[in-house]
């Protein structure tokens, strides 16, 4: 089985543990990109922060966020060795501005940053968080809510960068989709 | 005509700059051949006021305007106050001094031996110091490194400087350098954060693009667009840009800090309130002098 998850030192693909301003950013955004394409099959990347001193908010929207905004619905970006506040309200400015949701992991919990879920998704969205996949049906029964809406919900959620999706097979025999959470 | 800026002689702060060239009949004039600055006994330029100076003398040396610098208290007074700060490093050389120019650089010889000392910064688009925000969020270390906030205000003061330095590399369009600066005054209580540039204005470079990108922003007057780039980020290059300049006011707006912003004729002073930038609080002064360019000003309130 192909890997799934890979971690993207950032640090690797920078000149200096500083990033600054749109122009370095769209440079480093071209090294993050022959990365992520360099590893076909891969469906989630794990953004190491460890070794960045800092990063300006043109940056952060020219490099992480971009490319998760890029790849939306079909890989997932998160952010992980990230603990400086200074670094998070920056990234979270960034991907605010662009609508991109990020997770950024310590150990097993996960913050949001940048776009948050709309009132009618938080649940659904909660729910996804708590398991490594899930379906629509099992939000639904948990919630006592209609199938439909719930797969609307995740639908919306997997759209808008929240999560990503795989097609199954449905024990009916038809075919349904698994939402995971991205990291 | 020869136009006259006398400064008094007292602290001279941006308002009391602005005062000053408002007095004057315009250096930027279109009649205007010869433009005198006066710098009285007691008369200490401040760092906001200095990077602004600085950049309207070099302006108006470029369009082969004569101007003539008088400091009356000599090397004694703010001459060496400017001149520790690197201000005759960066002065067109055919700017005339009536004391004579300073026969050695005093920043380049105190370089690096005063902690406290904060040096004006060149920002040229064609050759780019990518250590800039770095070393001036340094200097200011030296001085604010044992406050308790002191690693926020270093991410403030990085980010800000980050942002508006390479705004001017993204958008100023001139062959005049910008200038960055930072002071810190009143025992530590008091920082001021000043970049300044020589280009075709922020207004400018926004204001064609409105009718296509943000249409609800198309009829505002110029005070009011100028607090939404601020408040909720505004770029010509359309709605998921211009988080910079937005991202600099929240990181200032944590330290309650004034933000005063030079257009070429006017000038715009925002202070906090509830959190942001608000148009209800902001003033707005209108048919100043012409001064090319955009000229930011922070000024945080440290406390002790």
């Amino acid at each position: 089985m192909n890997e799934r998850v890979r971690v993207l030192q950032l640090r690797n693909v920078m000149d200096k543990g500083e990033g600054w301003g749109r122009d370095q950013g769209r440079e480093v955004y071209q090294r993050m990109l022959r990365f992520v394409e360099d590893s076909p099959g891969v469906l989630i990347f794990k953004v190491s922060m460890k070794g960045v001193n800092r990063l300006d908010i043109s940056f952060s929207s020219e490099t992480i966020v971009e490319l998760a905004r890029r790849f939306r619905t079909r890989k997932g970006f998160c952010l992980v060795d990230l603990s400086d506040q200074d670094l998070i309200e920056n990234l979270g400015a960034a991907a605010e501005k662009k609508e991109q949701p990020m997770l950024v992991w310590h150990d097993r919990s996960a913050n949001l940053i940048g776009a948050v879920p709309s009132e009618g998704t938080r649940e659904a969205f909660s729910f996804a968080m708590g398991r490594p996949e899930c379906r629509a049906s099992e939000f639904a029964q948990s919630r006592g809510i209609s199938i439909n809406n719930a797969s609307m919900k995740f639908k919306q959620l997997w759209e808008q960068g929240f999560l990503l999706r795989r097609e199954a097979v449905a024990e009916s025999g038809g075919v349904e989709f698994v939402y995971q959470r991205i990291g | 005509m020869q136009c006259i800026v006398r400064f008094p002689p007292q602290w001279i702060d941006i308002t009391r700059f602005e005062r000053a060239l408002l007095s004057s009949c315009g250096p930027h004039n279109a009649g205007t051949y010869q433009v005198i600055f006066e710098f009285p006994v007691g008369c200490k330029i401040m760092v906001d006021a200095a990077t602004r100076l600085l950049s309207l003398i070099n302006q108006l040396a470029s369009t082969t305007r004569t101007v003539l610098l008088d400091f009356q208290e000599g090397d004694a007074g703010t001459m060496g106050y400017l001149n520790r700060m690197g201000f005759f490093d960066h002065l067109a050389g055919d700017v005339e001094i009536v004391q004579g120019w300073p026969v050695y650089s005093a920043a380049e010889y105190h370089r690096g031996a005063n902690s406290a000392l904060v040096e004006i910064a060149r920002i040229n688009k064609d050759a780019r110091d990518e250590d800039l925000p770095t070393r001036l969020t340094n200097a200011l270390m030296r001085s604010c490194g044992d406050r308790e906030d002191a690693s926020a205000l270093e991410g403030a003061a990085w980010t800000i400087f980050a942002e508006l330095i390479d705004n001017i590399f993204s958008h100023s369009r001139t062959a005049l350098d910008g200038y960055a600066a930072l002071q810190v005054y009143s025992g530590g209580n008091r920082l001021s954060v000043a970049v300044s540039d020589s280009g075709i204005g922020i207004m400018d470079t926004l204001r064609p693009s409105l009718r296509s990108e943000f249409p609800r922003l198309h009829n505002l007057s110029d005070t009011d667009l100028l607090v939404e780039i601020f408040r909720q980020g505004v770029s010509r290059h359309g709605t998921d840009r211009g988080c910079g300049l937005k991202g600099c006011a929240g990181k200032a707006i944590k330290f309650n800090a004034n933000l005063d912003v030079r257009l070429p004729q006017q000038r715009v002073l925002l202070t906090p309130a509830q959190g942001s930038y608000r148009p209800n609080t902001a003033h707005c002064y209108e048919g100043l002098p012409l001064m090319w360019g955009t000229h930011i000003a922070f000024t945080f309130g440290l406390g002790s």
